[in-house]
């Protein structure tokens, strides 16, 4: 074993790694090379100074901070195709491609939502009071798939109150989706009617 | 006996947050040695930290729990966010390394690279000489480590200083296990050089 091949060794002899033929080779050359042994010994003397550099304790604002910033970053506006590669890490392109996808099936259960819906439509001009509430419960299949989706491209461990004391509440556990209130458009909208 | 961190990131699944908070608390430290000692700014340490945490918190309902450890996985993100900051800062990052030693023989260095050294633990036997020599090993431990190159850095950093195992790195740094190895032992080749001035103070 010569000089370089024993410098190889310095980090697998030093963690105790070398089969016993090996170790045998660089034990012999480091008793009978002396520039390699000093070369050994400041190896083992700069691994044990980096080892031994203190520990950096974090600020106690920290935690609050990050809720903080969390909380920001659940109102700030980001654009979708930005939130999905910054997700999935992958590139913007392909982003584009998939939401061309999902806005098309998207559309097309729509479209079916409306031409099988036997409820009978709302009249406008009559039933004022009773479709003022533009917030609705989910109760039929096609609203079920869609919130299936909206469940896929947002994380449901979003959870509504972040920021706020309930945060560190430990006895609330209750599923996050089931704190989200999908907003549905109504068909008949409270200016329209107020009009009439 | 407390929760894993699959355990705590299941939790965090199902909604309630206060895992999530667990996990934060649990590793807000290393993390944030990690990056300190790989950006060599403890300041700009706790932001990306925090960004390595809003990544999880965004992309929690994707982690499957026991495919990959936990650790493993923010490793990776925080080791990405570092190298999108060092790319980001450009020039004025590669200036800078340049003038760290020059800033710590002077003993007038910038604030950030004296709070990385200065916290060091508390000693019976004072001796102000011993502990000076001390602190200008730990500077130039942490300004050496600073200038090796980013892929002997990153290993470096988690073997020796966040006690990661090869194959713990291997998985985080995306590299074979011989790779890792041998840019564990380079970059220790490299410290040990870097070191030479102060090593008789050892
Ligand atoms: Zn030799």
């Amino acid at each position: 074993m010569n000089c370089l091949q024993t410098k190889g060794y310095f980090s697998a002899h030093l963690e105790d790694t070398l089969d016993n033929q090996t170790l045998k080779q660089f034990e012999s050359h480091i008793a009978e090379c002396a520039s390699c042994q000093k070369e050994y010994d400041r190896f083992q003397a700069s691994v044990k100074a980096t080892q031994q550099l203190p520990e950096i304790e974090p600020s106690p604002d920290f935690v609050p901070l990050l809720w903080q910033r969390i909380s920001d970053e659940r109102t700030k506006i980001i654009p979708l195709w930005q939130r999905l590669s910054d997700l999935f890490n992958i590139p913007k392109w392909a982003i584009g491609g998939v939401l061309i996808l999902v806005l098309a099936c998207a559309g097309t259960l729509f479209y079916y939502d409306d031409i099988f819906n036997t409820e009978p439509q709302p009249d406008n001009r009559i039933n004022l009071t009773d479709n003022i509430s533009t917030e609705k419960n989910i109760n039929t299949t096609s609203d079920q798939i869609r919130s299936n989706i909206i469940d896929q491209f947002f994380p449901q461990s979003f959870p509504r109150n972040i920021g706020g004391s309930d945060m560190f509440d430990t006895n609330s556990n209750q599923p996050m989706q089931q704190q989200y209130i999908l907003k549905r458009v109504s068909y008949t909208t409270p200016t329209l009617a107020g009009g009439l | 006996m407390p929760e894993t961190d699959d355990e705590l990131m299941q939790r965090f699944q199902k909604g309630d947050a206060d895992a999530f908070n667990c996990i934060v608390r649990r590793h807000q430290k290393p993390l944030i040695n990690f990056i300190a000692r790989f950006t060599g700014d403890r300041d700009n340490a706790e932001d990306l930290a925090q960004d390595t945490f809003i990544r999880i918190f965004k992309a929690a309902n994707r982690y499957k729990p026991g495919r990959a450890q936990f650790k493993t996985w923010m490793y990776f993100i925080a080791r990405n966010l570092c190298k999108n900051e060092i790319r980001n800062r450009g020039r004025r990052d590669r200036y800078r390394v340049d003038n760290v030693i020059t800033n710590a023989q002077t003993s007038n260095g910038n604030e950030d690279q004296i709070d990385l050294i200065a916290t060091a633990p508390a000693d019976a036997s004072f001796q102000p000489e011993v502990a000076i020599e001390r602190k200008e090993l730990r500077r130039a431990t942490q300004n050496a480590i600073a200038e090796l190159p980013e892929k002997y850095r990153f290993p470096l950093i988690l073997r020796d200083i966040q006690g990661f195992s090869y194959e713990e790195i291997s998985k985080i740094l995306e590299l074979p296990n011989g790779t890792t190895k041998s840019r564990i032992n380079r970059a220790r080749l490299m410290l040990k050089d870097k070191l030479k001035p102060f090593m008789e103070l050892l």
